[in-house]
């Protein structure tokens, strides 16, 4: 009447219990169809992560786009440790401090050069009438700390030829047409143009070098002042180690080290200016993102809620439906966040500038889709939740 | 062993409580031996399809014993159900139920493929079944590109497939035409006793009641009669 293989109930119990692992590949194939046979709710789920993405790694891209722009001084600076007059958290024209500090930092165990900055507000007259402001860096050009970088045109030797000063490139039309040898007045006096740096514009006015008995004179500040005090540490000791000596000699003014400055000058950025602005924007992207992603995968839900109640009602468990919605999670997060980490790339690309740089670091590129599928994980609950209450007896209803 | 497939004794289910309760099955006492094909038939609202589903492990009674070959299923906990589904039930739906995303072929092969059969295999039987049904140049079309009748016959291929040793099936001609009704239910009455599967059909269609090895009556929650295919069929031409 009966073959074995009915007779034996208890062993068909066994092996479907031991059927893991193929319940699991069953469901995943099964969750991965039926996201892709559904095209237009597909094509429209990817687009909101697409949407999510573009905005929040755009916003993020700029973000840390002008965070370069304002730590990229210190970073390019083979400085090690600065000192900077008290509770300076950029590094830009600011209060004056005693040429004291620079001997007392050439005296200090640890300190392999120590050289003096002079950066300070001054202004360049255009031929055509008018002024444009400057950040005037001077430097000592024995060590070259602080000394212009990024440069398309020249040598930093010319800077020992009187008056004359490196400026931005992207900005030469707007100081007034600037050329090699180009004559101009900045801070009242007659100078030459000697070179070009490229991209050197933080949210200042645009960094223009010079020597730093020039840089003194056209910003009139006395040989017994600077602005900060830029170190170079000896082999054998660590910036902490002699920032740490340094701050035990010295207390009229703060010693940092490179990291520390770029840190501080980083949370300072998006504490005060950035953050709110660029959080926002970016917490915007993701909450559109998950909002659609949710709607999306809850009418999907609904649409065939009949046949998720037939999966239930032929064996399928809570943990196999939702396994089959995490990976549609899954796939809408990766495949969204691929094209929308190419568009964003893209635009990177399209508007990137000296003056805006849109950076797309591998911290971004591996995050967004892990945040992404978060997201979308997170977005899948609500159609979890109404799967998880499906009765599999509405399939005889 | 016993011979019996289904052991139903004394079960009752109420839906809702307080005044809105409804007695949905009385007392009911019901037995398929192994191999058996029952047709359950009665009125709309008479409890067959709660029977059928408290019988399939979707539904819990709300107190008497149901036994599916020895093993008690109302004294399991609910997460126990889906396994014992897994192993012992095929279904048939009065609406086919087939999953729209995937083809004839996959559609069977997914029940296989959960119940650990290798994929590879798993297509294989599927399309020695969907053949088996006159679906042989079907197999790669979605549900939506096949008839009311094909899409019962995917249906019951899945059903069978696995060789489950309980079938249920809810108003399977409900929804076709009488001569696809009744092939499709041929198919199914064939396809199940070479396997020896046990099987109840709840039908209103006396059409295909010939079919059957008993007919079981039910009105009101309560099984009124049981007869033979044979008396029954006899009863329904003279009506």
């Amino acid at each position: 009447m009966s073959n074995e293989a009915q007779l034996d109930v208890a062993a068909r119990i066994a092996q479907v219990k031991r059927n893991r692992w193929g319940r699991h590949r069953a469901t995943i194939g099964l969750g991965l169809r039926m996201a892709l046979h559904a095209k237009p709710k597909f094509v429209g789920t990817v687009l909101g992560v697409i949407f999510a993405v573009v905005l929040a790694a755009q916003q993020l891209g700029v973000l840390f786009g002008l965070l370069d722009k304002n730590t990229q001084f210190v970073d390019n600076c083979t400085a090690e440790v600065w000192i900077v007059p008290p509770g300076t958290t950029y590094a830009n024209p600011g209060q004056k401090m005693s040429v004291a500090l620079l001997n007392q930092a050439r005296v200090t165990p640890g300190v392999a050069q120590a050289s003096a900055l002079i950066m300070a507000g001054t202004t360049i007259r255009k031929p055509t009438g008018g002024a444009e402001a400057l950040t005037l860096v001077g430097v000592d050009l024995d060590t070259m700390l602080g000394g212009p970088y990024n440069i398309v045109v020249g040598d930093t030797n010319i800077l020992r030829q009187a008056d004359t000063l490196f400026f931005e490139d992207a900005v030469r039309d707007k100081l007034g047409g600037l050329n090699i040898g180009s004559v101009r007045e900045v801070g009242g006096y007659q100078v030459k143009v000697g070179g070009f740096t490229w991209g050197l514009l933080p949210f200042g006015p645009p960094f223009t070098f010079a020597n730093l008995d020039l840089a003194r004179t056209l910003a009139n500040i006395p040989n017994d002042q600077l602005n900060f005090v830029l170190i170079k540490v000896a082999s054998g000791y660590t910036p902490e180690q002699v920032a740490a000596t340094l701050r035990s000699r010295i207390d009229t003014a703060d010693v940092i080290t490179k990291t520390a400055f770029h840190k501080k000058i980083v949370s300072t950025l998006l504490k005060d200016q950035l953050g709110i602005s660029f959080g926002t924007s970016t917490a915007f992207g993701l909450i559109i993102g998950f909002i659609i992603v949710m709607l999306s995968m809850y009418s999907s839900v609904i649409d065939n809620l009949r046949e998720f109640g037939t999966l239930k009602a032929v064996g399928l468990t809570n943990w196999d439906l939702m396994r089959m919605l995490a990976v549609q999670s899954v796939m809408y997060a990766l495949v969204g966040s691929l094209v929308g980490l190419g568009l964003v790339s893209l635009m990177a690309q399209g508007i990137s500038s000296a003056k805006l740089a849109v950076i797309v670091p591998p911290v971004l590129v591996i995050a967004t889709p892990i945040i992404m599928t978060v997201m979308c994980l997170l977005a899948s609950l609500l159609a979890l939740s109404r799967v998880a209450k499906l009765e599999p007896g509405m399939v005889f209803r | 062993m016993s011979n019996l497939a289904i052991d139903a004794r004394g079960v009752n289910k109420t839906f809702g409580t307080g005044a809105l309760a409804f007695q949905a099955l009385k007392d009911v006492d019901f037995q398929v031996k192994r191999g058996e094909l029952v047709m359950l038939v009665g009125p709309s609202g008479s409890g067959k399809t709660t029977l059928l589903s408290i019988l399939g492990c979707v539904l819990t009674a709300s107190a008497g014993v149901v036994e599916l070959f020895g093993t008690n299923i109302t004294s399991l906990r609910e997460r126990q159900l889906p396994v014992l589904r897994q192993a012992l039930i095929g279904f048939v739906f009065q609406g086919h139920n087939l999953i729209s995303s995937l083809t004839a072929l996959q559609n069977v092969a997914l029940i296989l493929e959960t119940r650990g059969v290798k994929r590879r295999h798993a297509h294989d039987e599927a399309a020695a079944l969907l053949k088996r049904v006159g679906l042989g140049d079907k197999l790669n079309s979605f549900p939506d590109q096949l008839s009311g009748g094909q899409r019962q016959r995917v249906a019951i291929a899945r059903a069978v497939a696995g060789k489950p040793p309980l079938v249920f099936a809810d108003e399977p001609t409900a929804a076709l035409d009488a001569h696809a009704g009744l092939e499709v239910t041929k198919i199914l009455t064939e396809m199940c006793r070479e396997n020896g599967t046990s099987v109840v059909v709840v039908t209103h269609d006396n059409r295909i009641f010939h079919l059957a090895d008993r007919i079981v009556h039910i009105e009101d929650g309560q099984i009124t009669d049981g007869h033979t295919a044979a008396a029954a069929a006899t009863s329904a031409t003279a009506h």
